[in-house]
């Protein structure tokens, strides 16, 4: 519930094209490149060209990464931003985690077997995978890894997070000027935070924390 | 109608006449005596018929007896003899399907192994998992040592994972099919070399898996002895020996011929009263300090003879006391209200004079890092130095005495020193921590057990104190029967594991004393002067020294006599029954 008066919120003028542009940058940011079309024609307003173009592009990478095509998708991000996994190891290397957890999944242990000795354990050297490392190489003792301790790593939550991050990845990179997050996301983490500080410094008399849930409901 | 028939040769075996024994042989009477051949026969251990408790007390079981013995001849190799004693007595180490398991492991058949496991019997799930993964684990790296990866992993992903437990070895392994440099780590590497050795190990460890009426453990018979002569040398009330004297044929019991107590040397080179002696920490030379302004460094040769290696002379006054280093290298030694000399111990050459302006310093001591020393002065204070004589430290006492005693314990964290005539003050540096010893009459001297948990007090009432410092301070025993009346007197800790206190006597004796119980042991008579200090060798239980005012030192022993006719007996005994049979 909200404890502020609702008559100053009434105060704030919103700008309607700037809630265009909140729109678009979603769609386009989550690769809706129909929708984003279709938006833009309805609305009128001009459309960046390059932004669709990439968009598509974008768009196929995030899927193969969702379905856990991850070789597929290293090749097209190497055509769409060549450097990038050279130069971002981390993202470089939960790529390829997900096709040797592809692998196991499939049940095709030699191959699993040989792409973890060719590609993974050079990466092992590195102190802050060691662990990961651990965790993906247990996986290769379960008959059945849906079942096993590391089951998270077998989720499609944790495709979504690496789609997710190579896609502001591919964002930074090719537009270096602009965020890696769409103005919708920066516009509810900007209050919920705001809301946070406020409520630790007047505790009981400010405001409760943001809820975007709650919020929606309102 | 009662008693055994006279006439009956005495080979033939006595029946055992405890009425518990229900025998179907016995035809004589019950109440036979129990040596009706004058005790010189061996009463029999064994019993016929299906008794299955032997031994005076009825408290070891026949069949594990036997078992055990069979496991101890086994593990000295004396495999026909095991085999023997297994067929003699109709009782089997192992159960067969225990022997085939056992054979199964060591050749390597690790599917049928496991299949065996399951037949033994074995009602705790548990003990035949753990063993089962062993087993596996062992198939597992045996397979990536011959580089059949794809099988080792098959094993472990088919036989290891599901048997549910110890997951995170299981990760590791997996981690080993990958890298060899994890298996490397994990100490796998060196299988292929040492196989047979490898899979004895492997059994061991399964044996300590099982319960032991299933498979005996590794030594269990020498368990056994060895806690059997622990109790014994545990309860040797006068025990004053080094370990490897103790013998299996007879209890251990010390007499009082391992106390030294004969005088076997007398040594004599001073020219004056002997005042303080202590021998160095390794035991290889004694010091001594006389009232002849001189300082013997007395070397200890192997065949427990001493001869005389150094003559320190350089103090102005009588020497008061010496101080070994804690490396035996350097002694220090303080005359009467004079100065500190630092020694090297083997060119006998004096490396430093500490000296404190003014001031007349009493006694010396090292501190346990070898690198700083202590003194007491004249005016009651207390100095700390390095060793190239530049002050440290120095603070104010309360006591002076003609010796100001003073002790540091070997962790360098107590310093113990005389507060007053009648207390003594334990100081913590490190938690700035104090304890007090209050005694009712005066101290005059003290001196710190090896192990730093005791202190020893020589009162002016002619008793010994024994003190335990290690939480609260408290008196645990008194020592009487020496004298002491005017001059001061020294005691020590020694003997083995420190077990007994010596000390002086203005009565011309050393007197000897238990510690544990007080009781007194012996009163040694020879010096014809009072006795001022004792010293116990460390490294050699049977070696004291005593200082005498009639300007000798004795060495104490054993007596030799009697150690010889001991030795004879024992070896005469070996003699027969060394070497294998016939």
């Amino acid at each position: 519930m909200m404890d502020l008066d609702p008559r100053q919120y009434e105060h704030v003028i919103v700008n309607d094209s700037d809630v265009r542009n909140i729109v678009l940058s979603y769609l386009v940011h989550n690769c809706f490149n129909e929708t984003a079309e279709t938006f833009l024609a309805c609305t009128g307003m001009k459309q960046p060209v390059d932004y669709l173009v990439d968009m598509d592009k974008r768009k196929s990478i995030f899927h193969f990464v969702l379905d856990g095509n991850a070789l597929k998708a290293i090749e097209l991000t190497e055509q769409l931003a060549p450097n990038l996994l050279e130069d971002d190891k981390d993202l470089h290397f939960d790529l390829l985690s997900l096709h040797f957890i592809d692998l196991v999944c499939s049940r095709k242990c030699t191959e699993a077997l040989e792409f973890a000795q060719t590609e993974l354990t050079p990466l092992g050297k590195l102190h802050k995978y060691v662990e990961k490392l651990e965790d993906l190489m247990a996986l290769l003792a379960y008959e059945e890894p849906e079942k096993s301790p590391m089951f998270h790593l077998l989720s499609s939550d944790y495709r979504q997070n690496i789609a997710d991050c190579l896609n502001r990845a591919i964002l930074v990179s090719a537009y270096p000027n602009l965020p890696s997050y769409s103005s919708m996301e920066r516009l509810i983490r900007q209050a919920t935070v705001v809301r946070q500080f406020l409520h630790q410094e007047l505790s009981k008399d400010g405001p409760p924390t943001f809820s975007l849930k709650a919020f929606l409901k309102n | 109608m009662g008693g055994v028939e006279d006439d009956e040769p005495p080979s033939k075996r006595v029946k055992a006449s405890t009425e518990d024994l229900r025998s179907p042989f016995d035809n004589s009477s019950r109440s036979v005596p129990i040596s009706p051949l004058g005790g010189s026969m061996a009463r029999p251990l064994l019993s016929q018929g299906k008794d299955d408790m032997i031994g005076s007390k009825g408290v070891i079981k026949k069949v594990e007896f036997v078992r055990i013995i069979t496991k101890a001849l086994y593990s000295l190799g004396y495999e026909r003899s095991g085999a023997a004693l297994e067929e003699e007595s109709g009782i089997c180490l192992h159960s067969s399907v225990v022997n085939l398991f056992r054979k199964q492991v060591l050749d390597g058949n690790w599917n049928e192994s496991v299949l065996t496991l399951h037949k033994i019997g074995l009602s705790d799930e548990s003990i035949l998992k753990s063993a089962s993964f062993l087993i596996l684990e062992r198939k597992f790296f045996e397979l990536l040592e011959k580089d059949r990866v794809m099988d080792a992993l098959k094993t472990l992903r088919s036989e290891i994972t599901p048997l549910g437990i110890d997951k995170k070895r299981v990760h590791e392994l997996s981690s080993c099919v990958v890298s060899p440099q994890q298996r490397l780590l994990l100490g796998f590497a060196n299988l292929g070399i040492e196989t047979s050795n490898s899979r004895l190990k492997l059994l061991e460890d399964l044996q300590k898996l099982f319960p032991p009426t299933v498979m005996i453990p590794e030594r269990r018979l020498e368990h056994l002895v060895e806690q059997a002569l622990s109790v014994q040398r545990e309860a040797c009330y006068l025990h004053n020996s080094l370990d490897n004297s103790l013998s299996l044929y007879t209890d251990h019991h010390c007499g009082k011929d391992q106390i030294p107590s004969c005088t076997v040397q007398v040594l004599q080179a001073h020219h004056d009263e002997v005042w303080f002696l202590q021998f160095s920490n390794n035991g290889k030379y004694l010091a001594s300090s006389s009232n002849d302004r001189s300082v013997i460094i007395w070397e200890v040769h192997e065949d427990g003879e001493l001869s005389l290696k150094h003559m320190l002379t350089g103090h102005q006054k009588p020497v008061l006391m010496v101080a070994w280093s804690p490396d035996d290298f350097q002694l220090l030694t303080s005359g009467m209200e004079e100065a500190v000399r630092r020694w090297d111990v083997r060119t006998g050459d004096c490396i430093h004079v500490y000296e404190k302006g003014g001031l007349g310093l009493i006694s010396c001591g090292w501190f346990p890092d070898g690198r700083q020393i202590f003194s007491g002065a004249t005016d009651k204070s207390t100095c700390l130095w390095d060793l190239d004589g530049k002050e440290v430290e120095s603070w104010k006492g309360q006591r002076t005495t003609r010796t100001s005693d003073m002790a540091v314990t070997k962790d360098g964290r107590w310093i113990i020193s005389i507060c007053r005539e009648t207390a003594i003050l334990l100081v913590d540096r490190e938690a700035k921590l104090e304890k007090l010893i209050e005694e009712d009459q005066t101290i005059t001297s003290f001196s710190l057990s090896g192990d730093d948990n005791f202190l020893l007090l020589n009162l002016v009432n002619q008793e010994i104190h024994l003190w335990s410092i290690k939480d609260d301070p408290v008196c645990v025993t008194r020592y009487r029967g020496h004298k002491r009346s005017r001059f001061l007197i020294r005691s020590c800790f020694g003997g083995y594991k420190q077990a007994f206190i010596a000390s002086g006597s203005e009565d011309s004796q050393v007197y000897i004393w238990h510690r544990g119980t007080g009781d007194l042991i012996k009163a040694l008579p020879g010096h014809s002067g009072a006795v001022n200090c004792v010293s116990w060798n460390p490294a050699d239980p049977h070696m004291l020294a005593s200082a005498s005012d009639d300007h000798t030192i004795r060495i104490w022993g054993l007596n030799r006599a009697h150690l010889k006719c001991k030795e004879a007996y024992s070896n005469g005994v070996a003699d027969q029954c060394n070497g294998k049979g016939q």
